[in-house]
């Protein structure tokens, strides 16, 4: 009977994927002009779509198969994950007042995704994940009256690049070596990631230069910083680290100059970087040769990618069904790994939507960067949301193979403290543009677009 | 402000593209290379065993079933190989690990066809959920006589279809018991004479003269005149710092391709190889596909050319008689007299015909693929011709048979581990070619020890295909 229901909960679990996203598309068609059905429905229906999958998932989850028995630990969990869930949606409306809805909706999916899966591989991280969340929803609703109490944070600008490099030089010295790399801090009895939290640090930082007219000075200056801030990442062995911070600045001053020529020099650049790196240092070695060819090699460098790649192609496009794959034979599934968890038990399709779902947020986090008037919100918006998609991308890339494996999170579903705090925070600053701008602009229409600081716009 | 939206909408589009690779990465992972992939021996997820479901049958083409499970009184399933070690390295086993059709066709025979319907059934009356059957190509009929010809001799018997590249039978010696696989395992994984090793499939043999048949084709492309073109055979002939004796230091005196494909005089061939170069050898070579992957369902080797274009001259002619470093599996060269039987074209060779599902309905059925063409019509019939001469008045009479023109070629490969290999390769009737066949005897104490068996195993298969009709 329940291989009954769990075959039939994976058409079910695509279903609640497959219309959540059309749900999405219906509110952008209705906000560019045509109509498909109402975008408040629309909204409404996503959201009911979450708690469903959420509901779904942990029926199948909470039954013990030997005992025939609800496991009520699992029961409670899930009842509070609801709620979670629930709280999230409502306070979120009211903190953020008009903040961009289908951001909300496609982060809480993510979320709660990520809560199934971990539930599903290992519940104590499930724990320990919900706890973050919640900490990091609270963090994100005060970050607006944080941003009353201090309105030009810009100004700040070397004090971010400072702790940047105070965080990074800490971690060196004092860090702690996990999974081959060394870019844990312990303080207390707490571990966590500083490159995670830099990157708030360094989009700050970034904006903040790039908000006035970008000068030889401004370029050369960011430029050496951004570089010792990646090469830094590179002694940490934090390859995936060092490929965000590095995409996030050539994106982040090629919008602030809006100069083609740079971007690719930049790219020529970090191309002949890589070859660089890739001879002097063995581990890009390891992870380039486990990239070209897994197969010569099962049973060392390449055993993670090749179970990831079984686990994705072995159940097809629906999957196995939850719990009945066997995803725990990749390992660092709940972290790194998540995304072939995900694919080889709730099927490829699954996995695809997930992606959509990113670009849905880009999309939207594309769309705040464009309706923002001023460009210091521009700014920062666009490099928040590159940060993060990059960030989910090469990590999937990674994963399926189709570029070499980084170790980083993805984004709100890899089990990690820091990595959900910070993606929730930064999701948090994206949509505070969204709703400052909102706010203001309005009042500023006739006022000069552009920051004037030192009395020069830039066009 | 405007460059910025610009800028914007190009990075927006950069990264929308960063993220449909990924789709189209994934959609192909799971599109094409998924088969490849999951049927990796390395997959756990193989040994992944529901024992709410009963695992599909394998069957022969005649329906004969080959292995099932059955029902044991704790609740689990145990596979019986009702032919035991006779279509051993067909299904290969499934305990530890999987093999052969077992392996390849895995989750077609975990697969419930209209699963839900099914599952609903068994909730309403108890009816044991059942995976799909498998039909192979295979006829147990000429996979028993192969069986029996081979009897204790290590060597392989793959007999194929040249029209379509069905396998009709698959036979390797040493094999095993698939049923006692788990029980034997520590004996089985490290015996010498490697017995769960498909030798049909897997093993690498030098093809000695049966080689010839291409060096054939070399000639007649790369000789303008082959027709006329004779060469004095001495029995012995020396190139460089390398000595080339015909089979028993025979002299075959005067002969032109047909009269040297008859008697297998290496001399000729190794003279025309100086002639047209190792270059002109080696394209032959690569068209006639030893290098094309094979797209067969079972584990197999890939073959090995070991000629390169600078290859020096003793090297050149070694390769153009069958020896040197070039190595081919028995199914290869089954497929290459297959191809010469189908008029030059080599149809890729399959062993799953099609599914058979619970409620007795069929489907999936492999659709013959055309692999490589490796030559001409006329190139195909002119060797065709070559080969009846072979059987009728060469090296090959011993495969001829009463009524029934047989075209072949013999081989006798020297090698490295003892006495010689013997090979046959060869198809029939000649007018319209039905079977193809290739022999191999591992380290042959009797010349030519293949050729007979070829011949019962062509007399059988063409015996069992006209019941058929």
């Amino acid at each position: 009977m329940l291989d009954l229901l769990i075959m039939l909960s994976r058409f079910l679990f695509v279903f609640y994927i497959g219309f959540f996203l059309w749900q999405g598309i219906v509110y952008i068609a209705y906000e560019q002009g045509g109509f498909l059905g109402s975008p408040y429905h629309a909204v409404s229906i996503q959201r009911r779509l979450i708690i469903l999958m959420h509901i779904t998932a942990f029926l199948i989850l909470a039954y013990n198969r030997e005992l025939g028995i609800y496991n009520w630990q699992t029961v409670l969990f899930g009842a509070v994950g609801c709620v979670f869930l629930l709280a999230a949606i409502h306070f979120l409306d009211r903190f953020y007042y008009e903040g961009c809805p289908l951001i909300w909706t496609g982060m809480l999916f993510l979320m709660d995704t990520s809560l199934i899966m971990l539930q599903r591989l290992a519940p104590v991280l499930a724990y320990k994940q919900l706890m973050w969340m919640i900490i990091g929803l609270v963090g994100m609703l005060l970050l607006p009256a944080f941003f009353r109490l201090i309105p030009r944070f810009e100004v700040f600008e070397w004090a971010f690049i400072i702790i940047c490099f105070g965080l990074l030089f800490c971690t060196k010295i004092f860090g702690v070596e996990r999974n081959g790399s060394t870019n844990w801090l312990r303080v207390g009895g707490i571990t966590f990631q500083p490159s995670e939290l830099i990157k708030f640090l360094f989009v700050f930082y970034l904006a903040s230069v790039f908000r006035k007219r970008v000068e030889w000075k401004e370029f050369i200056v960011t430029g050496v910083l951004s570089a010792g801030v990646v090469l830094l990442l590179v002694l940490q062995k934090d390859l995936g680290s060092a490929l965000i911070f590095f995409m996030t600045y050539m994106v982040m001053l090629y919008i602030a100059t809006a100069n083609e020529f740079l971007f690719f020099l930049g790219m020529i650049c970090a191309s002949g970087a890589a070859t660089f790196a890739y001879k002097i240092f063995s581990h890009v070695r390891v992870r380039v040769a486990a990239w070209q060819n897994p197969w010569v090699d099962i049973d060392r460098g390449g055993y993670q990618i090749v179970n990831s790649l079984f686990a994705i192609t072995t159940w097809g496009f629906l999957g196995s069904g939850l719990t009945k794959g066997m995803p725990k034979s990749i390992p660092v599934v709940e972290s790194d790994f998540i995304f072939a968890a995900i694919c080889e038990e709730f099927g490829a399709l699954f996995g695809a939507g997930v992606i959509c779902i990113f670009i849905m947020l880009l999309y939207r986090g594309v769309r705040i960067a464009l309706d923002c008037k001023r460009r210091y919100y521009s700014i920062l918006a666009l490099g928040v949301i590159t940060m993060l998609c990059f960030q989910a991308f090469i990590i999937i890339g990674g994963v399926i193979k189709l570029i070499p494996l980084t170790g980083v999170t993805l984004p709100f579903v890899s089990y990690g403290g820091t990595s959900v705090l910070v993606s929730l925070m930064m999701m948090g600053l994206l949509q505070w543009v969204c709703v400052y701008c909102e706010q203001h602009d309005a009042d500023e229409e006739t006022s000069p677009v552009l920051e004037t600081e030192g009395g020069q716009g830039y066009e | 402000m405007n460059n910025m939206k610009r800028s914007i909408r190009r990075i927006f589009w950069l990264l929308v593209l960063c993220f449909f690779l990924l789709l189209g990465y994934m959609g192909k992972l799971v599109l094409m290379d998924r088969v490849a992939i999951s049927t990796n021996s390395y997959n756990t997820r193989l040994r992944y065993v529901d024992n709410t479901i009963r695992r599909g049958d394998i069957i022969d083409i005649d329906g004969e079933v080959l292995a099932t499970s059955v029902l044991q009184n704790d609740g689990t399933y145990v596979r019986k190989y009702l032919r035991s070690r006779m279509a051993a390295h067909i299904t290969g086993y499934s305990s530890v690990g999987k093999t052969g059709v077992e392996a390849a066709e895995n989750f077609e025979m975990m697969k419930l066809h209209n699963e839900f319907l099914q599952r609903v059934m068994s909730i309403a009356t108890g009816k044991e959920l059942v995976g799909n059957s498998v039909v192979v190509t295979v006829d147990m009929d000429i996979q028993t006589v192969a069986g029996n010809l081979l009897g204790n001799a290590k060597g392989a018997v793959v007999v194929v279809e040249p029209s379509t590249g069905r396998i009709l039978a698959l036979q390797a010696y040493p094999d095993f018991d698939p049923n006692t696989v788990s029980a034997n395992w520590e004996n089985l994984k490290d015996a010498e004479n490697s017995p769960l090793v498909n030798r049909a499939t897997q093993g690498l043999y030098p093809p000695g003269s049966t080689f010839k048949l291409v060096s054939s084709l070399a000639v007649m492309e790369n000789i303008q005149d082959w027709q006329s073109r004779t060469y004095e055979c001495t029995g012995r002939a020396s190139f460089e710092n390398k000595v080339i004796h015909c089979y028993n230091k025979k002299a075959h005196g005067t002969v032109d391709l047909k009269q040297a494909l008859t008697v297998s005089c290496n001399g000729y061939f190794a003279q025309m190889a100086t002639e047209f170069g190792a270059s002109k050898l080696g394209e032959v070579m690569k068209r006639v596909g030893i290098e094309t992957p094979l797209g067969f369902e079972l584990a197999y080797s890939k073959n090995k050319i070991g000629l390169n274009p600078n290859a020096t001259q003793s090297e050149l002619v070694e390769t153009a008689i069958g020896q040197g470093q070039t190595a081919v599996t028995p199914l290869y060269m089954a497929m290459l007299a297959a191809a010469i039987a189908n008029e030059g074209i080599m149809m890729q060779p399959y062993i799953v015909d099609h599914i058979q599902y619970t409620n007795g309905k069929v489907g999936k059925y492999t659709v013959p693929k055309k692999l490589t063409k490796i030559c001409t019509t006329a190139e195909a019939t002119a060797l065709k011709d070559m080969m009846v001469s072979v059987v009728e008045n060469g090296t090959g009479s011993a495969a001829s048979i009463k009524g029934v023109t047989v075209a072949g070629k013999t081989g006798t490969a020297e090698n490295a581990t003892g006495n010689d290999h013997s090979w046959f390769v060869g198809f029939a009737p000649a007018e319209d070619p039905k079977v193809a066949v290739a022999v191999l005897i591992e380290n042959s104490n009797a010349y030519g020890s293949a050729t007979p068996i070829a011949g019962k195993v062509i007399q059988e298969a063409l015996k069992q295909m006209e019941n058929k009709e």
